[in-house]
C-alpha cells in the first residue's frame, strides 16, 4: 500500500512538472528537454513567487557546484546552470516536487532540463543613457534635517501643495505638479519656495556638475512600506532636462522601462542622489516599489553595488529580495518655460506626442466611472464570455456551504451570476448578470437568469431570503458605487435575510498562506481565481474565520485606502496593469486576460490572440466590513478571508 | 423566462412607484415537461405574489382554472400543486417583452432571457 501511494505521489509530481514545462513553453517561450543537460529551469522557484536567491541557492548548492543562477525579475521561475551535468541530474532527482521553505511558507519546485539558458531578461541591460547614481550624497545629519523639514500635518492656506494620493503622500514646493493635467501651472507659483535646508545640497549639485541650473520646483514623495507608483515619464513640457532625486529614509529599487521593452532596475540606497538626463529623463518610464509578495520586499541586486563607484550595468537576473521601510524622495526639477525640443519626439508632448497616458485613470465623476466600467468590465466580459466560462466550472466550497445551509424553497438571488456556476448548486436561485453573453450561457444550461445591472436589480424590495454577490463588487470603480451595490443587495433582502459577498483581496497572502492565485502560477494564466483544484493540498484550511464585531474590526485592522476626508482627492496617475499571479502593487488596477492562445502566442500574433484588461478594485483587510457598516439596517454577521478573497455575511435587521 | 422569475421581477425605471407586476407581451411561449416536486411548490407558494402569477398565466392562456384567491390547505391538494407547478416552472416565455405598467418602458425577452438593463437616463 505504501508503495502504491508513493507512486501516486510520483505521478502527481510528474504531471505537474509536465504541466509546468508546457506552460513555460506556451507563455514564456522556454523550451525544456527530456535529456539531461547542465541547466535546469526551476518552475515556482522565481522571484515572482517570493523565493529569494539565498533560499534557492542554499538548496541548489547541496546538489553540486552552481555555475550560474538566473532569477528574472517578476518571473515565477529561475534558471540554474551547474558546473557538471551530474549536479543538474542530482538536482533534478532530489528537488523536483520538493518543497522549498521560503520565509514562513513553502513552495513546491518543479525542475526540467533546458538546452541553454536563453531568457530575454538574462541579458544584462545597461543603465539608461544619461542616468547617474551618486551614493552618500548627503550625510545622515543632512538626511535627518531634510526629513524634519517636511511637515505632513494638514496645512491651511496652501503655501505648499499637499496631497494624499492613492499610494503615497506628496508635497510640492515652488510649483504644484497637477496630476489631473500632468503638468504644472507655471503662472501660479506656490507661496512657499524650496526649503532653505535644500539650498546647500542644490549648490553641491551644481558644484559637482550634476546640473547647470538651480531647480525651482521640489516634489516630496513619501512611500510607506509596500506602496508604489505606476510607470510614468515626467511631462517634457513641464520641466527642463535634468531631474535630481534624493532618496532618504530607506533604500528602494527604481525600475526603468524603455518603450522597446527593455527594463533596468537600479538600487537607490538611502542618502543617494539620482541624476536623470537625456534619454533616461525623456524616454524611459520610471516605476518604483516592485512588490513581489505582501511580505513587503523589493528585488535588489544580490551583491551590494560598490560604494561611490558609478553603478554597474544592471544585471537583470542577479536579483534577490530585500525588506522595505518608509522611503522619502526629494525630487528637484526646473520649470520649463519654452517648448521642449528633445531628441525623443515620440515621447514629447511639446512635439505633438500625446501626453503620457498609457491607459485609463481612476474616474473622477460618476459618468467617468460608468464609462470605465463599460469599457473595462462589461465589454471585456462580453468578449471573453465563452472562454471565461470554460475556466469557471468549480464552485467555491464555502459559497456552496452558504447556499446549501438555506432551507429549501427559499427565494435566492445571485447578483452577478456569471456563467451560472452557483445556479446549479441551489435550484432556488435566480441569477442575473450585466453580461448578456454570460446570461445566455446560464440559459443554455437551463438556469433562470436575466440581464441586469447590480446597481439597479429589477427584483421586488424585500423579496429574497438570501442573496449572493460573488466576485462582483470589486468591478465598481468608485467607493460610492461599491456602496450602492451593497445597498442594492440589502434592499432585496427580507428582514432577517442574509447576503454573502466575496471580493478579491489585496492581500493574496493571509495567515502565512499564499492564495491559490499566487501559488498556481503554472495554471493557465487567466486572470483571477483559477477555478480548478480549489481544494487541493493544504491550503484548504487557510481561511481564518472571525465572527467579528465590525466596529472593533475597523479600529484594529482597517487600513483605509480612501480615507481622504479633508484632503482634496485628485486623480492619481493612470491605472497600472497587473502582472498575473503576482501580488498586487495597487488597489485599483487592470488585470489582463489572455484569450485562448496564451501570452507568448499573443505576443507573436496580437490580432489573433488579443489581450483584454478588466478593471478591479482589490479590497484591503477590513475595507469590505467598513463598506457594509455604512449601510443602515444590516449587520455584518461574519467575515473571513477565503483563497485571496475578503468575504462577509450580512444580515438584514 | 419562467413565471417564477416573472413573479419576482419589477420595473426599476426611475420615478416609477407602481412598477409591479410587469405586463407580458409574448410572441413565443413554450411548455417544458419538468419533474413535479410537490414540496418545492408548496414551499414556494407563500413566497409568491399570487395575484400576479394568476394574471400572468391568464395573459399567456395557461391559467387552467386557478382561482384568483389562494386556496387554503393547498399543501394537501396535489391537483392544485400540479397546476401551480405548470404555470410556475413549465411555461416559459421565449420571445416577447415585459412592459412597465406605469412608464410603458418595454424590456425585450430574447431566447427566453429578459434584458432588464436601463439606459443611463432612465436608471
Amino acid at each position: 500500500l505504501e508503495k502504491s501511494r508513493k507512486s501516486k505521489e510520483e505521478k502527481k509530481v510528474l504531471r505537474k512538472q509536465l504541466k509546468a514545462s508546457h506552460t513555460l513553453l506556451k507563455h514564456e517561450g522556454v523550451c525544456t528537454t527530456p535529456q539531461p543537460t547542465k541547466s535546469l529551469v526551476i518552475a515556482n522557484g522565481g522571484l515572482g513567487n517570493g523565493v529569494s536567491r539565498e533560499e534557492l541557492t542554499a538548496a541548489l548548492q547541496e546538489m553540486g557546484e552552481v555555475e550560474k543562477l538566473l532569477m528574472p525579475p517578476h518571473k515565477p521561475y529561475a534558471f540554474v546552470t551547474f558546473r557538471s551535468e551530474d549536479g543538474a541530474r542530482k538536482a533534478h532527482a532530489n528537488l523536483n516536487g520538493w518543497k522549498l521553505q521560503c520565509g514562513e511558507s513553502s513552495i513546491t519546485l518543479y525542475l526540467s532540463y533546458v538546452d541553454s539558458v536563453k531568457c530575454k531578461e538574462a541579458a544584462s541591460v545597461p543603465l539608461p543613457e544619461g542616468l547617474a547614481l551618486v551614493e552618500h550624497f548627503v550625510s545622515p545629519e543632512e538626511e535627518a534635517q531634510l526629513l524634519n523639514v517636511i511637515d505632513w500635518s494638514p496645512t491651511q492656506g496652501d503655501v505648499t501643495a499637499q496631497k494624499s494620493l492613492k499610494h503615497r503622500r506628496v508635497k510640492h514646493y515652488g510649483f504644484e505638479f497637477r496630476y489631473d493635467i500632468n503638468n504644472v501651472d507655471k503662472d501660479k507659483p506656490l507661496a512657499a519656495g524650496l526649503p532653505d535646508e535644500c539650498v546647500p545640497i542644490l549648490q553641491r549639485c551644481v558644484e559637482q556638475g550634476h546640473t547647470n541650473v538651480l531647480p525651482d520646483q521640489l516634489t516630496v514623495n513619501q512611500y510607506e512600506s509596500g506602496q508604489g507608483i505606476p510607470p510614468h515619464v515626467d511631462t517634457h513640457s513641464a520641466f527642463e532636462d535634468t531631474i535630481l532625486s534624493l532618496s532618504l529614509g530607506a533604500k528602494t529599487v527604481m525600475e526603468f522601462r524603455h518603450p522597446d521593452g527593455r527594463v533596468a532596475a537600479v538600487v537607490l540606497p538611502e542618502r543617494s542622489l539620482l541624476v536623470m538626463k537625456g534619454e533616461s529623463r525623456y524616454l524611459w518610464s520610471v516605476v518604483f516599489c516592485v512588490r513581489i509578495t505582501p511580505r513587503k520586499v523589493d528585488m535588489v541586486p544580490a551583491e551590494a553595488p560598490r560604494a561611490g563607484a558609478p553603478t554597474e550595468p544592471g544585471i537583470q537576473s542577479n536579483l534577490t529580495l530585500s525588506r522595505r521601510g518608509t522611503r522619502t524622495s526629494f525630487t528637484f526639477r526646473k520649470i520649463r518655460h519654452e517648448p521642449c525640443r528633445c531628441a525623443f519626439p515620440s515621447a514629447c508632448d511639446s512635439q505633438g506626442a500625446p501626453s503620457p497616458s498609457p491607459g485609463p485613470s481612476l474616474p473622477s465623476c460618476p459618468a467617468d466611472a460608468a464609462r470605465l466600467e463599460e469599457e473595462y468590465v462589461h465589454r471585456v466580459y462580453s468578449t471573453i464570455a465563452s472562454h471565461f466560462s470554460d475556466t469557471r466550472h468549480t464552485p467555491w466550497p464555502r459559497v456552496c456551504h452558504f447556499l446549501s445551509s438555506l432551507p429549501s424553497g427559499s427565494v435566492l438571488a445571485d447578483v452577478g451570476c456569471g456563467n451560472g456556476k452557483y445556479l446549479g448548486v441551489n435550484a432556488d436561485l435566480v441569477g442575473c448578470d450585466r453580461s448578456t453573453a454570460l446570461v445566455q450561457i446560464c440559459a443554455a444550461r437551463g438556469y433562470h437568469a436575466f440581464v441586469s445591472d447590480a446597481l439597479s436589480v429589477p427584483l421586488r424590495t424585500a423579496s429574497c431570503d438570501a442573496c449572493i454577490s460573488i466576485a462582483v463588487i470589486h468591478h465598481f470603480s468608485t467607493a460610492e458605487r461599491r456602496l450602492a451595490a451593497v445597498k442594492e443587495l440589502v434592499r432585496l433582502l427580507k428582514p432577517g435575510g442574509q447576503a454573502l459577498i466575496y471580493v478579491w483581496a489585496f492581500e493574496q497572502e493571509y495567515n502565512k498562506q499564499k492564495s491559490k492565485y499566487l501559488k498556481q502560477i503554472f495554471k493557465e494564466d487567466h486572470g483571477e481565481f483559477s477555478s480548478t483544484n480549489l481544494l487541493s493540498e493544504k491550503s484548504q484550511k487557510s481561511s481564518g474565520e472571525q465572527i467579528s464585531d465590525p466596529s472593533c474590526h475597523l479600529e484594529n485592522s482597517h487600513k483605509p485606502s480612501d480615507n481622504m476626508q479633508g484632503v482634496s482627492r485628485v486623480p492619481d496617475a493612470h491605472l497600472s496593469v497587473h502582472t498575473n499571479r503576482t501580488a498586487f502593487i495597487s488597489q485599483d488596477l487592470l488585470v489582463p486576460w489572455h484569450l485562448k492562445g496564451g501570452k507568448s502566442q499573443q505576443e507573436e500574433n496580437p490580432d489573433l490572440f488579443p489581450v483584454f484588461h478588466r478593471y478591479y478594485h482589490v479590497f484591503q483587510q477590513g475595507e469590505l466590513e467598513h463598506l457594509c457598516a455604512q449601510v443602515s439596517g444590516v449587520k455584518v454577521k461574519s467575515s473571513y478571508h477565503d483563497q485571496g478573497n475578503w468575504c462577509v455575511v450580512l444580515q438584514k435587521e | 423566462m419562467k413565471l417564477l422569475t416573472h413573479n419576482m421581477l419589477t420595473s426599476h425605471v426611475k420615478g416609477v412607484t407602481k412598477g409591479y407586476p410587469l405586463l407580458i407581451k409574448a410572441t413565443e411561449v413554450k411548455v417544458n415537461q419538468l419533474d413535479f416536486n410537490p414540496q418545492f411548490v408548496s414551499r414556494m407558494i407563500p413566497k409568491l405574489e399570487w395575484g400576479a402569477l394568476v394574471q400572468a398565466a391568464e395573459d399567456l392562456g395557461y391559467r387552467q382554472d386557478l382561482p384568483g384567491e389562494l386556496i387554503a390547505d393547498y399543501e394537501q391538494n396535489e391537483e392544485f400543486l400540479k397546476k401551480v407547478h405548470r404555470v410556475l416552472l413549465e411555461v416559459e416565455v421565449m420571445e416577447g417583452c415585459l412592459k412597465c405598467p406605469e412608464s410603458g418602458r418595454e424590456f425585450p425577452i430574447t431566447k427566453g432571457i429578459p434584458n432588464m438593463l436601463l439606459n443611463e437616463d432612465d436608471a
